[in-house]
């Protein structure tokens, strides 16, 4: 079954330049394949040329003075079989990676590519948004770091047709942050029906900030700012978890699709508030 | 464009669609034990092994890896020869229509590369990818623990 008919040549650059002169040069008709999971299933008929970043080195875990970094073409089983994320934010991050997807698609989907695409139902675009990662675009010459939320708040498919994702750098957080994120499914293999990722920085029982990421809702991940600016200052407590349950799910913007109803995605964003918070809790004692 | 790849241990170059997946080109040139079948690649009944790891061959560009190693069921082990996980399959009646089996071996094969004592946990996830609709999933388990046995009373590849 050929879906990329259109498809006229393809390239292997050796270096980010040549990938980034290639892009240019086609604009509008050119794409950069990462793993090449979403451009194989949902194909764009117009696109004839693609840009193969295998060639480019940008497979790894490191660490780094900035954070970890992750390069672009690493894929969720890299990440899973990363020592470093094996220990990263105790643990947290890594305990997530093994239920998403499969083993199949593990072994295809990269990082680049599912920041790139920024899929609504994409658990890792909520997972790095959560840790509040921070996107290295690179032309070859310059490279440019913004965090998620920025690369989000701009035309961030106008910016790729001028530059790639090289990495994204995570923050190397003390022992006072807490991370977790929750991902609902009907079975094993399912796509989440709704996600949330939520990192607190506490001092003792007390909250001095926290960072509320939901997703798959059926739009793309946002960063859901009221929930962090509620939950600021608060005392970690049984109330306040039931509270900040009641207040997701109250101002929390989810939608209805062929999937689930907007009525239920609240309800788990009740839910997933709630248990984050008494997992916070745990962790603080 | 003409690519190349070593297929069970054998260099073959095709001529290929630049738009065309790994699956359609390697049964279009022979390799009909990999079957097809979404083309989503939710099912992994396309199933290869690619420098060693498993991949649904539906989802893979087939100009995305020119130039590595491809692994088929037929590249671990045939009839005359069967590879541990191959005779554990058809002992413990993990094989029904046999549509999926080629894929989930391949998983298993991976799975035990890289893990030769997996727990029920382990064989579970490695094979989560790859859907069977009338075996169900418990002799495919059975079958991996029993290939594990086999493997270890020195039967392997």
């Amino acid at each position: 079954m050929l879906k990329l008919k259109g498809i006229e040549e393809v390239y292997y650059p050796q270096t980010i330049k040549e990938t980034v002169d290639i892009l240019r040069s086609h604009g509008d008709l050119a794409e950069v394949v990462g793993g090449g999971l979403d451009i194989s299933v949902f194909p764009n008929p117009r696109i004839k040329f693609l840009i193969f970043l295998d060639n480019l080195n940008l497979s790894y875990v490191k660490d780094s003075s900035e954070g970890i970094k992750i390069g672009a073409m690493t894929t969720i089983t890299n990440l899973i079989e990363s020592e470093l994320i094996k220990d990263y934010m105790g643990g947290s991050m890594h305990s997530i990676l093994p239920e998403i997807a499969t083993e199949l698609l593990r072994n295809q989907i990269t990082i680049g590519g599912s920041l790139g695409k920024r899929e609504p139902y994409s658990d890792i675009v909520t997972l790095l948004y959560g840790l509040n990662g921070k996107i290295v675009l690179s032309d070859g010459e310059w490279d440019e770091i913004v965090s998620i939320n920025d690369f989000y708040k701009e035309n961030f498919k106008r910016l790729l047709k001028e530059r790639i994702i090289k990495e994204v750098i995570i923050e190397k957080y003390t022992k006072d942050y807490f991370f977790s994120m929750k991902r609902y499914v009907r079975n094993a293999t399912d796509i989440a029906l709704f996600n949330m990722a939520i990192l607190l920085k506490t001092e003792g029982n007390e909250i001095i900030s926290a960072r509320v990421v939901a997703g798959s809702r059926p739009k793309p991940a946002y960063l859901m700012q009221e929930a962090g600016e509620f939950l600021k200052g608060k005392e970690l407590s049984e109330d306040l978890a039931e509270e900040f349950g009641k207040f997701v799910e109250e101002h929390i913007e989810v939608g209805t699709d062929t999937r689930t109803t907007e009525e239920y995605r609240k309800n788990l964003s009740h839910v997933y508030a709630k248990r984050i918070l008494l997992e916070a809790m745990e962790a603080a004692k | 464009m003409k690519v190349k790849y070593i297929i069970n241990g054998k260099e073959e170059e095709y001529e290929i669609h630049p738009g065309e997946v790994l699956l359609d080109v390697l049964r279009r040139n022979g390799h009909s034990e990999i079957k097809g079948n979404c083309y989503l690649g939710t099912c992994g009944a396309c199933t290869v092994l690619i420098d060693g790891e498993p991949h649904t061959s539906c989802t893979i560009l087939a100009a995305k890896v020119n130039g590595k190693h491809i692994t088929t069921i037929k590249g671990i082990g045939d009839l005359n020869n069967p590879h541990p996980l191959q005779k554990a399959f058809v002992d413990v009646g993990a094989v029904q229509c046999g549509f999926c089996t080629p894929g989930t071996i391949l998983s298993a094969y991976a799975l035990l590369k890289k893990n030769p004592n997996p727990t029920d946990e382990d064989i579970k996830k490695a094979l989560d990818g790859n859907l069977c609709r009338c075996t169900g999933y418990v002799q495919q388990v059975e079958a991996v623990k029993f290939a594990v046995k086999l493997l270890k009373e020195g039967k392997d590849e």
